[in-house]
């Protein structure tokens, strides 16, 4: 039950409209383990249970990819459109530009940078729900299966899962690189003073709300949680995390009812 | 939660409000659109819905945001042709509603399959309801997956209350189009579409009916329209079609198809793609519709005394640091998976080709074990720790003794046998995973 409560926590602290988007894994476990105890009942064969968890399965990404294509496709959309809008800012307001103006531009700049980083953090968020759909419907849900019910779905199953839309996130990581590039342009070069400022800032942050900054620390700590410890260690488990400069993500605490253990 | 359902409230009302509506934000507000759907659509006449014996295991917390009624869904095939000819006929209502991310595609209700038939009978009051176990299922179609057997008349009814509502384009874009299922059929697999430029993936949902091992209706449901997988370079060409076109407001799908003059896709892709770009356009991101219910991570620093620009770049910073970060983990994770899969297939190929080999030789089943492990640390290769020679290694073993991987499917009958309890045991056996990939040798000889 633990990756259940954990993938519950994931929900909660992602964006709230995509909080339906994720795997009903509390309902196919559900199912799991009805199917293992009606085992003995004839009424509903194994065959049809087994027919049945799948066609939740297919159900859930159809799901999965339907989201995720339509996020995907908004990302291209907005992308392009974040470009095509400092490239005007630079030729209204740019010291160069039509009506160059410090104030404009740096005002404009700043909302600039704004949304690029949000539309970032969005992008990267998308990946992380792609991941966590797959280790829920790959890892856990599947085993759950084949161990409940003696069957041998997995393997199969996720071969196909491997080549599902939703998991193929290419593009989107490919985005999320353009617009570091694109943030790395628009950010002013890191000034000596600044250090200061961040190591600071860095001691002692509470994320409070809702926001995509929160989403993401969220998203890394419970992935660093998930994979922390196992019960059940396989070869088919992921091995823990190895987070680089972790206490600038545990420096973070998150404000929020459900304390992320 | 299964109060809000319980909540009726009319779907004129709901629907009588502005387009945004159709926005939905939160799961609360969802279920209670659902409900309203629900109720106009299964129990007209009654308020079974207020019944308190409903069972809330009913609804979900993933009772998802739709905007377009639910249906039960019957795995009597009977149905699905009719309600799908009933679907092909409406098909133009989907697209638009692809703007935020209330997705057409509701998820599943509880599909709990203890529920009592008397009970279903008395949520639905149907009495024409067929005696399987109802859920409230619904196949990603991208479209209107929901199908209402019963309430034919009412869907189109919906139909017709959702045009009005809806940004009156639409209507004007319905009279033009064919309302016959000209795009119904999921296009041919992709090698037919030709290579123009640019590429596009056209996503099929069919595939996913060879995920069942039964027929059954509702996963190859029949798609009104198939789903389309953008690209940058698809878009680009987007763009300078409407370009040429005089700009977004002044282009229409039709021309912009026309122009674009890409296989494979068709004027409902454009349109919904259409709508997104002018949403995007004119509603520069700050204020986008689905940015209404995020607070931003800038008014949340501000309370920690970033009110300095060079404090709100840096908070900027911070947060940009955060999430490279996660997408690097992410990137790593993914890649860990995909190479565990790629083991776990080298290893199943492996099991089935020795099987094949002993029942070749006409072994015995329980000395199967004994034939499967012995060979395996010994002769073939030297124990080792590295995931990457262990392919290797079965390759070589593979072609030696020239079976081919076709010949897995055979032996998967026999569940109880040796291949299939190795499988098993080395999924859930609790040795610690080997970063550097599993060493099959090392299991094989610590099992027996």
């Amino acid at each position: 039950m633990k990756f259940g409560k954990r993938l519950k926590q994931q929900i909660e602290e992602s964006l709230p409209a995509w909080r339906d988007k994720f795997l009903s894994y509390k309902e196919l476990k559900k199912l799991v383990r009805q199917i293992s105890s009606a085992e003995s009942c004839v009424e509903y064969g194994k065959a049809d249970a087994e027919a049945e968890f799948v066609h939740l399965l297919n159900n859930e990404i159809d799901k999965f990819n339907v989201f995720f294509m339509e996020e995907e496709e908004d990302f291209i959309i907005r992308h392009k459109e974040l470009q095509q809008r400092i490239k005007r800012v630079i030729e209204t307001w740019g010291p160069n530009g039509t009506k160059p103006s410090e104030a404009e531009y740096k005002d404009e700049m700043a909302k600039i940078r704004k949304d690029i980083v949000n539309f970032h953090g969005e992008m990267v968020l998308l990946v992380n729900y792609s991941n966590i759909n797959y280790t829920g419907s790959l890892a856990k849900i599947l085993k759950k299966y084949d161990k409940r019910t003696g069957g041998l779905l997995r393997l199969p199953f996720i071969q196909k899962v491997l080549q599902q839309p939703f998991f193929i996130t290419d593009l989107v990581s490919k985005l999320v690189k353009e617009c570091e590039n694109i943030i790395d342009e628009v950010f002013p070069v890191e000034q000596e003073d600044e250090e200061e400022i961040v190591k600071e800032q860095r001691e002692a942050i509470t994320v409070a709300g809702k926001g995509i900054f929160r989403n993401t620390v969220a998203a890394l700590l419970s992935m660093q949680e998930i994979r922390r410890g196992s019960s059940t260690y396989g070869h088919f488990s992921l091995p823990p995390m190895d987070l680089p400069d972790s206490d600038l993500i545990h420096s973070f605490q998150l404000n929020s009812p459900i304390p992320i253990v | 939660m299964p109060s809000s359902f319980l909540a009726l409230t009319s779907f004129k009302d709901k629907y009588s409000t502005s387009p945004s509506s159709f926005q939905v934000s939160s799961g609360r507000e969802v279920m209670e659109n659902s409900a309203s759907l629900q109720e106009s659509s299964l129990a007209p006449s009654n308020g079974t819905l207020g019944n308190s014996s409903l069972s809330p295991s009913i609804v979900t917390d993933h009772m998802c945001a739709s905007a377009l009624p639910h249906v039960q869904h019957s795995h009597n095939p009977a149905f699905i042709s009719q309600s799908s000819r009933d679907l092909a006929s409406l098909p133009p209502l989907d697209a638009s509603f692809s703007q935020s991310t209330a997705s057409l595609i509701h998820t599943q209700g509880n599909k709990d399959v203890s529920w009592s038939l008397d009970r279903l009978q008395m949520f639905l009051d149907l009495p024409e309801n067929t005696p399987a176990p109802n859920q409230l299922v619904e196949s990603s179609t991208g479209v209107l997956a929901s199908e209402d057997h019963n309430k034919k008349t009412n869907w189109q009814e919906w139909a017709d209350d959702l045009i009005n509502v809806v940004d009156p384009d639409w209507s004007k874009i319905l009279d033009n189009t064919n309302v016959l299922n000209p795009r119904v059929e999921v296009p041919k697999p992709s090698g037919d579409i030709s290579k123009q430029q640019p590429q596009f993936h056209q996503n099929q949902l069919v595939p996913h009916g060879e995920f069942s091992s039964h027929a059954y209706p509702s996963s190859t449901a029949p798609p009104t329209k198939p789903r389309m997988r953008w690209t940058p370079e698809l878009h680009e060409a987007f763009l300078e079609a409407v370009n040429q076109l005089g700009g977004s407001e002044r282009a229409t799908p039709k021309g912009i198809l026309k122009l674009m003059n890409v296989e494979g896709l068709t004027i409902y892709h454009v349109k919904s793609h259409l709508q997104k770009y002018r949403t995007a356009r004119y509603m520069p991101e700050t204020s986008e519709g689905t940015s209404e219910k995020r607070i931003t991570s800038i008014e949340e620093m501000k309370s920690i005394d970033l009110k300095t620009s060079i404090g709100i770049t840096e908070a900027l910073r911070l947060q940009v640091e955060v999430q490279k970060q996660l997408h690097e983990q992410l990137e790593i994770q993914r890649n860990l998976q995909l190479r565990i899969e790629e083991q776990g297939r080298y290893l199943q190929m492996m099991f089935e080709k020795q099987k094949k080999v002993e029942d070749e030789k006409g072994g015995v089943p329980s000395s199967a074990s004994d034939d499967l492990l012995a060979p395996l640390p010994g002769s073939k290769h030297p124990p080792c720790n590295n995931g990457k020679s262990d392919s290797e290694a079965l390759e070589q073993d593979h072609s030696r003794t020239g079976i081919g991987p076709g010949n897995a499917g055979t032996n998967e009958d026999k569940s109880s046998s040796g291949v299939s309890t190795k499988l098993k045991m080395l999924e859930t056996e609790s040795t610690v995973h080997d970063e550097s990939g599993f060493s099959v040798s090392k299991r094989a000889r610590t099992e027996k």
